[in-house]
């Protein structure tokens, strides 16, 4: 099945609806994919109903395969609904990547045991089915406004939380609000919710255990212990449950399958692609709106969003603005001066909570790559022959060559090259993607086709 | 063991008991597995006990669900004869079979 929009929005969180809501102004034709359930992105995830803006198509549980660009877009995408899976291509004149952000993948020992997940994942459970973790053997470990906010809501919800296991940095805060003093006047609604949270957090009586070190997960089939050093002395802890939160960084899946330019955010210790203020990348039809475009959370999401959505209606139908009702130009303008004003206040958030070191707690032995049960060991005598490039430890490795295509082990490999060569993150790079984007069944394929052929058929 | 008591996944205080529609039932290796019309086939997993959906292709392991948002491929199961399903994003509906024994694929 193939179509033609004016505009495909990749990603239905915050940026990819507020995108939708203004082009639905201009009544541009708009197709929205999201692979979840339902719109709302992780923030908002199961709480939102479906968009019903007009000229707005709305596509849940919608799988991107592969994305296509030159003077236009092409999206094949696969759909799973009720009545089976339909792989359909929709061209269009602008593509929207909403795709938000991911957790940041933690190396230590016995990470891929069963009962091991995120932190994000954790509250991903509570919000999709109202589920928390309860009984004795539940451990969350990191830092970071989510990990507060997640033992937040399992407490309050009837959970149960064992120990939290402290992971910050020495020095974090003093280095904050030195980098940072802008940050303290710059959103002032934004550090006071994190101040509550703090306060929850210490008013809770949980046992936290600080200055971690040597963090390992243990168990046969799955997790059964979580042993560590907090400040100077070994523990070992009993465990169902251990969640892991050390930041969000973009998901730039997509934005690297079309080699869009991407530059290193040594703040986030990731890759994010390059965009002007209001989301355009370096390709003249693809803009990036949200977090995927580097974190700084869901209010500027929000305003990225709307800021990306009002820039693609100017583009494509300079002439439409006439029949708005309201001045595009003062709303982008408004809306840059607010994100450029509320920045620094998520600068304080990554100096606050900065990325672990990427062998903080790891061995030899410990995986890089889950999918192709590759260990730091491999990679670094990949290194020692020669390898210094992401790409050429995977031709040596396979390293990032499994069922994840590279989501989970690419950046903490860019970083691990870094350190290892000592050259920049900006210069090693980043695992090359290839289409399809998700692993995908021939049958799928077949599926295009044969309803091209129903198609001219029909025609004939 | 991959449990089917004492469940980790209980729910919230604050969720509703009961739910307008009908029930809904998965069968997972050939056995009744209730779920909720919110449920995606991971979090009915979770919430009926098990630990893990399938096994590591190369390491022959255990290997269960990390990231519950369609990034980590830890909760790969089998999904109406199809091997290789991200259980995270698969939506429930009365009936769907799922197995949780057979080995994954190598994508």
């Amino acid at each position: 099945m193939r179509d033609r929009v004016d505009v495909l929005i990749i990603g239905s969180g915050p940026a990819g609806l507020a995108a939708a809501e203004e082009l639905a102004r201009y009544r541009l034709d708009v197709c929205l994919l999201d692979e979840q359930l339902g719109a709302g992105g992780q923030i908002w995830r199961n709480t939102m109903p479906a968009p019903e803006w007009p000229g707005v198509q709305f596509n849940p549980s919608s799988t991107v395969v592969d994305v296509d660009v030159d003077e236009s877009v092409s999206v094949t995408w696969l759909q799973t609904s009720i009545a089976g899976r339909v792989l359909r291509n929709t061209q269009a004149r602008a593509l929207i990547i909403a795709t938000g952000a991911m957790e940041r993948p933690v190396l230590f020992p016995g990470a891929q045991l069963p009962g091991v997940m995120g932190v994000g994942a954790v509250q991903g459970v509570f919000k999709q089915s109202g589920l928390v973790p309860r009984g004795h053997g539940v451990i969350l470990a990191g830092h970071g406004p989510l990990l507060l906010l997640t033992a937040e809501q399992i407490l309050s919800h009837g959970g149960s939380i064992d120990a939290v296991l402290e992971l910050s940095r020495p020095g974090a805060l003093a280095n904050a609000i030195r980098r940072c003093p802008s940050a303290l006047i710059s959103d002032r609604g934004l550090l006071h919710q994190g101040l509550q949270l703090l306060i929850k957090f210490r008013q809770s009586g949980i046992r936290v255990l600080k200055k971690v070190t040597a963090l390992q997960a243990c168990g046969s089939d799955q997790l059964e212990q979580v042993q560590f050093v907090s400040e100077g002395r070994s523990h070992t802890l009993p465990a169902r449950l251990l969640a892991v939160h050390d930041g969000v960084f973009p998901n730039t899946q997509l934005t690297r399958l079309l080699n869009l330019e991407h530059h290193w955010n040594e703040a986030q210790q990731s890759f994010a692609p390059v965009t002007r203020a209001d989301g355009l990348s370096s390709h003249a039809c693809v803009w990036i709106a949200g977090d995927g475009a580097g974190i700084a959370g869901v209010d500027l999401a929000v305003k990225r969003g709307k800021l990306t959505g009002i820039s693609v209606a100017q583009t494509l139908e300079p002439t439409l603005s006439r029949q708005v009702a309201f001045d595009p130009l003062a709303a982008m303008t408004q809306l840059k001066n607010d994100i450029r004003r509320r920045l620094p206040a998520r600068h304080f958030v990554d100096a606050l909570y900065p990325a672990l070191p990427v062998e903080h707690f790891a061995t030899p032995d410990t995986i890089v790559c889950r999918c192709e049960a590759i260990r730091l060991s491999a990679v670094h005598s990949a290194i020692a022959s020669g390898a210094i490039g992401p790409n050429r430890v995977k031709t040596f490795t396979r390293c990032g060559m499994g069922a994840c295509q590279g989501r989970q082990c690419s950046t903490p490999l860019t970083r691990i090259i870094a350190d290892a060569t000592g050259r920049s993150a900006e210069k090693v790079g980043a695992l090359r993607i290839r289409p399809p984007l998700k692993p995908t069944l021939i049958g799928d394929y077949l599926s295009l086709h044969a309803s091209e052929l129903d198609h001219s058929d029909a025609n004939a | 063991m991959n449990s089917h008591n004492d469940s980790l996944w209980q729910t919230a205080n604050s969720a509703t008991a009961s739910e307008p529609g009908g029930e809904i039932v998965l069968q997972v290796n050939g056995q009744p597995v209730a779920a909720r019309s919110t449920d995606t086939v991971a979090t009915a997993l979770l919430r009926a006990g098990y630990a893990y959906f399938g096994y590591h292709v190369k390491t022959g392991r255990p290997l269960a669900p990390g990231c519950l948002m369609g990034v980590c491929f830890g909760c790969l199961c089998t999904i109406d004869g199809r091997s290789g399903m991200q259980a995270c994003l698969e939506p429930v509906r009365d009936g769907l079979v799922i197995s949780t024994d057979s080995n994954q694929v190598d994508a």
